[in-house]
């Protein structure tokens, strides 16, 4: 059976848990209220009724700088969360219910199992992300201004590799552990991880959250570039998969 | 006030994909058989936890039914 044929069980199944809806509902309800928000909240304090006169000066007229950062500020959380809930039981699962056991019965490579996986996972998410940026580049055309829409475009691919990052790392999680929460909370271990290490300046250039920072600047047409974070994130991926399917050849199920 | 007023039509997109996603989940409860926990207890979650509330039945309230 060729990787085609898993991956279209793969995306089946996706619609048929709910996740697709879950990712995409979410992500497109975040790239419509982040310049929403952005427009919105200034506005929101300067009616408050009893405001002091000269307290209104002092409240910032919102840009278009504000929806983009909005918009990937909540993308960052909501999306990270998402790579990490939607992935943790994809192998894990299947081991726990023994449906990993009856595929691999056919002839499908153990490789092909979990880059299938991966591969239904990332066509959701990329999806979803397209979905978003249409809805936070129209919200934010009738709020604000037109983007440019290329750099805005690369914004989102930016961030589309950052949750592959995670959902590699999350999958190579499922694979070491049996159970569905050991997965999550082992990625989140890894999350928390990357995150301490970004703390400090000079390793945060190297780490994938830094792609977001990167994208926003090009969003916003800042010249700033963040290419060994993109080297290290597109490594990262592959060292998880390669990891996951090593591991997952060894298991006995 | 009435700057605030004129944002209103933004919300609708937005209350829309919301009761989608209510409707999905009431359906999905309506028609299982068995969920982690009471189901009127999920239909509740479902109906008053806004974006929340269906996204947190999709994940932790179905059981797989094979």
């Amino acid at each position: 059976m060729n990787i085609w044929v898993v991956f279209r069980k793969e995306m089946l199944e996706q619609w048929r848990t709910y996740k697709v809806l879950i990712v995409a509902a979410v992500l497109f309800l975040f790239g419509l209220t982040s310049p929403l928000l952005a427009k919105f909240t200034p506005e929101m304090l300067a009616a408050v009724p009893g405001l002091p006169a000269g307290l209104t000066d002092f409240i910032p007229t919102p840009s278009v700088a504000d929806a983009i950062s909005q918009y990937v500020k909540n993308m960052s959380q909501f999306g990270i969360l998402l790579a990490l809930l939607m992935s943790m039981g994809s192998v894990a699962q299947e081991k726990e219910r023994g449906t990993a056991a009856l595929i691999l019965t056919r002839p499908v490579s153990r490789g092909t199992f979990i880059l299938a996986k991966f591969g239904a996972l990332k066509v959701t998410f990329a999806g979803s992300l397209l979905l978003a940026a249409l809805g936070c580049w129209y919200y934010t055309y009738l709020l604000f201004e037109p983007l440019p829409w290329v750099p805005f475009l690369l914004l989102n691919g930016l961030m589309l590799v950052v949750f592959m990052v995670y959902v590699a790392m999350t999958l190579l999680c499922s694979t070491l552990v049996r159970s569905q929460s050991g997965a999550g909370g082992l990625a989140f271990g890894g999350l928390i991880l990357l995150a301490g290490l970004g703390a400090f300046p000079r390793l945060a250039e190297y780490l994938p959250g830094r792609l977001f920072a990167w994208g926003a600047a090009l969003a916003l047409g800042v010249d700033k570039t963040a290419w060994p974070a993109l080297w290290v994130s597109l490594g990262l991926i592959v060292v998880c998969l390669l990891a996951a399917v090593l591991v997952f050849r060894r298991q006995e199920l | 006030m009435e700057k605030l007023i004129q944002y209103l039509p933004y919300l609708i997109p937005i209350l829309v994909v919301q009761l989608l996603l209510m409707i999905v989940a009431l359906v999905d409860l309506a028609r299982r058989e068995k969920t982690r926990g009471p189901k009127w207890v999920w239909a509740l979650i479902i109906l008053f936890g806004e974006l929340l509330g269906p996204i947190v039945y999709f994940i932790f309230g179905r059981v797989d039914e094979n």
